[in-house]
C-alpha cells in the first residue's frame, strides 16, 4: 500500500467508507461501547481525507481539476457527495444518513475502481493539453460535479425514505425501520437538497454559458443537449414537487431516477471539444468527459 | 434468619417473581402508612440505614445494619405491621445480603427485574423513593453509595444494551409509529372516534409526550348521551376537544392521525371517504389506527397514497417483537450489570467506617 499512489488511496478510501456502512448497519442493532460509539463517522471522515489526497495528487497530475475520465468523475462525485453530508451534518442530523452515504461510496467507489478502463490515463498521451485551460470553464465543471453530489445525496435520502415507507407499509418492526428517521422528516431534506442542488446546477450553467457564448467551439452539441435536459429535468421536478403534484413515493422515485439518468449521461456528453480533438486525435476513443 | 459475615447490607422484598398480584396487594405498605413504617424501621436493634421501596409491582425494604441485627427482628415487624402470618411473609419474600443486594438493586434500577422488561418507569420510582428516604434521614453512606451507582448502572444498561429498545406497550408502539411517520409527536393532531380502552391507553402515550392538538368524538353523542363511557368525558380527561361524531367525516382532512376504537359492526371509515380526505392533504401522511373488533377502517385505505393503516393485530406483533429482541438481552445485561455489583460490593467492603 503506497499512500502517495492515487488508485492505493482511492482503495483505502473506499475500505473506509465500506467500514463505516457495515459498522453503521451493525450499531443499529447492538450497542457499542462509549469508545466506538462514533466509529461509522471517524471512517467517514478517514475515507474523506485519503479520498482528498488522491484527488488533489491526480490534479498535479492532470494539472487541473481531475474530472478526465469515468473514475476521476465517479470519484469527485463521491467527494462531494460527502461533502454535501458533512455539511448538513452541521445543521441538521439525520439518522443514519452517513451510513446510507457511506453505502453509496462504497459501490460507486468499487465500481469506478474496479473497472480498470475508466481510468484511462489520458494526461500521459502524447500532445495531451489541459481540459480546463481557462479557470472559468474549470470553476462550471467543478459547480455542475458539486451539484452532482448533492442530488446523489437526494437519491440516497430519497432511498431512506422508500426503506421507511416499506417498512411502514410492511407493519413489522423491520431490520431497519425503527432506526430510519421519519418518512416527513425525509421528504423535507429531499426538498431542501433539490432546490440547493438545482441552485449549484443553475449556477454552474450560467458559467457554462458565458464560456460557451464567447467559445462555442468548445461546447459540443450534444453536451449541450444533454446537460440542458437533466437541469430542466431537475427545476421541473422541484417544481411538481412545490406545487404538490409529485410527493411521496413518487417524488424519491422520481429523485433516484433522475440521479440515474444524470450518472449515464456523464458517458453519454463528452467534454472533448472541437479543439481537443482537433488537437489530439487519438484520445477521441477515451470520450473525455466534463459532466 | 441470623446475620451472615457479609450482611451489612440487606433486602426483604417481594414482587410478580415471588407473589402473585393479590398477595402483593396483601403485602404491599399503604402510602398513608409509609411514615410510621419508616418509625418502626429506624427502632430495630442493630439497623443504621434503611430505605422502602413501595410501587404497585414490589415493595422492598434494602438497609445496612451492624453486627446486633437480627434479621428476624425485621421479619417480625414487617409480618407485625400488615398484619401477615410469618410463615407467608417468608415464603412470598425474597431476603438478600452483600453482593446480592447490589446485584439486585442495579438490576431493579435498570429494569431487567420488572415485569415489562426494560421499562424505565421503575427508575423514576427508585428515585423517589431514595429522595424520600434520604428527606427522612434514613440513608447514609452504604445507601446512598448504593443507589447512586445504581442510577449510574441503570442508565448504562440502557445505553450500552439493547434491553429498552423497541416500545411493548400499545399506545407507545403507537407513538412510536407516529414518529416514525411525522418526526414530533407532539406536533401531531390526533383524533380518537371512541372511547374504548385502547384509545385511553394511545391517548395517555400521546399526551405524556406532549401533544396538544387532540380531539375526541364517538357516535354516543348523537345516540346514547347515557352510555357509560362518553367521548366528552375523555377528552376532558385529556385536555382535549371534543367534535361531533356527524363532523367527523368531513373533517378527516384536518387530523394526522386518527385511532378508530369503537364497537360498530360497519365500517366507520371508507377507503372512499379517505381518498377524498387525502385530496385535501396531498403531501402530507395520514395514519390510520384500526383498534376495533370487527373493523372500522375498510381495509381498501391501505392502498391510498401516503396513508398508513394498521389494525390492532398489527401492533399487538410488533409489541410482542421488541419484547422477544429485548428479553435476548436481558442474560447480556444481567452479566455486566453483575460484574459491576461485584466492583461496587468489593469497594464498599473495603471502606472502614462501614460494617464488613
Amino acid at each position: 500500500m503506497n499512500l502517495n499512489d492515487v488508485r492505493d488511496l482511492l482503495w483505502l478510501a473506499t475500505a473506509c467508507y465500506g467500514a463505516s456502512f457495515v459498522l453503521g448497519m451493525v450499531k443499529t442493532r447492538h450497542s457499542f461501547s462509549p469508545f466506538f460509539r462514533e466509529s461509522p463517522f471517524v471512517l467517514i471522515l478517514a475515507g474523506f481525507f485519503l479520498q482528498t489526497r488522491a484527488l488533489y495528487f491526480r490534479g498535479l497530475e492532470v494539472h487541473g481539476c481531475p474530472l478526465g475520465n469515468g473514475m476521476e468523475r465517479a470519484q469527485f462525485i463521491i467527494w462531494s457527495l460527502i461533502v454535501a453530508f458533512l455539511l448538513l451534518r452541521l445543521v441538521w442530523r439525520i439518522n443514519l444518513l452517513g451510513t446510507f452515504c457511506a453505502g453509496a461510496s462504497l459501490l460507486l467507489g468499487a465500481l469506478s475502481l474496479g473497472l480498470r478502463k475508466w481510468d484511462a490515463p489520458y494526461w500521459t498521451a502524447t500532445g495531451y493539453v489541459r481540459l480546463f485551460k481557462d479557470p472559468w470553464i474549470e470553476l462550471h465543471a467543478s459547480i455542475a460535479i458539486f451539484s452532482y453530489g448533492l442530488f446523489c445525496l437526494l437519491a440516497v435520502v430519497s432511498l431512506m425514505y422508500l426503506s421507511q415507507r416499506q417498512a411502514l407499509l410492511s407493519r413489522k418492526p423491520g431490520f431497519l425501520g425503527p432506526y430510519l428517521p421519519p418518512i416527513q422528516e425525509l421528504e423535507v431534506a429531499a426538498i431542501r437538497l433539490l432546490a440547493v442542488g438545482v441552485a449549484f446546477l443553475t449556477l454552474s450553467m450560467v458559467v457554462g454559458t458565458m464560456h460557451w457564448t464567447r467559445h462555442p467551439e468548445f461546447v459540443s452539441g450534444s453536451k449541450l443537449t444533454v446537460t440542458t435536459a437533466l437541469w430542466v429535468g431537475y427545476l421541473f421536478l422541484l417544481g411538481m414537487r412545490l406545487s404538490n403534484r409529485l410527493y411521496g413515493s413518487r417524488f424519491a422515485k422520481w429523485s433516484i431516477g433522475l440521479f440515474a439518468l444524470a450518472l449515464l449521461s456523464l458517458s453519454i456528453v463528452s467534454s472533448k471539444s472541437k479543439k481537443q480533438a482537433f488537437y489530439n486525435p487519438s484520445l477521441a476513443p477515451l470520450a473525455l468527459v466534463v459532466r | 434468619m441470623s446475620k451472615q459475615p457479609d450482611s451489612s447490607l440487606f433486602l426483604l422484598g417481594t414482587s410478580h417473581q415471588v407473589a402473585n398480584l393479590n398477595e402483593r396487594e396483601s403485602i404491599a405498605l399503604p402510602n398513608s402508612s409509609i411514615d410510621s413504617f419508616y418509625n418502626g424501621l429506624n427502632a430495630l436493634p442493630g439497623l443504621q440505614e434503611c430505605l422502602v421501596l413501595n410501587t404497585c409491582n414490589r415493595t422492598e425494604i434494602y438497609g445496612s445494619a451492624d453486627a446486633t441485627f437480627q434479621f428476624e427482628s425485621l421479619l417480625q415487624y414487617f409480618a407485625n405491621f400488615r398484619e401477615l402470618g410469618l410463615e407467608f411473609l417468608a415464603e412470598k419474600t425474597y431476603q438478600r445480603t452483600g453482593a446480592e443486594v447490589v446485584r439486585h438493586v442495579f438490576e431493579v434500577a435498570s429494569g431487567i427485574d420488572s415485569q415489562m422488561v426494560g421499562e424505565t418507569e421503575i427508575l423514576g420510582q427508585l428515585k423517589k423513593a431514595y429522595d424520600e428516604a434520604c428527606e427522612r434521614g434514613a440513608t447514609g453512606k452504604a445507601l446512598n453509595r448504593l443507589f447512586q451507582k445504581s442510577f449510574q448502572a441503570a442508565k448504562w444498561a440502557r445505553t450500552n444494551t439493547g434491553i429498552s429498545k423497541g416500545q411493548v406497550n400499545l399506545g407507545n408502539v403507537l407513538c412510536e409509529l407516529a414518529r416514525r411517520i411525522f418526526g414530533q409527536v407532539d406536533q401531531c393532531r390526533l383524533l380518537v372516534v371512541g372511547a374504548g380502552e385502547v384509545a385511553e391507553s394511545a391517548l395517555e402515550a400521546f399526551k405524556s409526550r406532549g401533544s396538544e392538538a387532540i380531539t375526541v368524538t364517538g357516535r354516543t353523542f348523537d345516540w346514547c348521551p347515557l352510555s357509560r363511557r362518553k367521548p366528552d368525558e375523555l377528552a376532558q380527561k385529556f385536555d382535549g376537544f371534543t367534535l361531533a361524531y356527524s363532523k367527523f367525516h368531513e373533517s378527516l382532512h384536518l387530523f394526522d392521525v386518527v385511532l378508530a376504537s369503537t364497537a360498530s359492526s360497519q365500517a366507520l371509515l371508507t377507503q372512499y371517504q379517505v381518498v377524498q380526505a387525502m385530496k385535501k392533504r396531498p403531501s402530507k401522511p395520514l395514519f390510520l389506527i384500526d383498534a376495533s373488533v370487527p373493523r372500522n377502517v375498510e381495509e381498501g385505505a391501505a392502498g391510498v397514497d401516503n396513508v398508513y393503516l394498521y389494525n390492532m393485530d398489527d401492533v399487538s406483533a410488533i409489541a410482542n417483537e421488541n419484547l422477544q429482541s429485548r428479553l435476548a438481552e436481558v442474560e447480556k445485561c444481567r452479566h455486566a450489570l453483575s460484574k459491576r455489583a461485584l466492583r461496587l460490593w468489593e469497594q464498599i467492603r473495603a471502606q472502614p467506617s462501614l460494617p464488613s
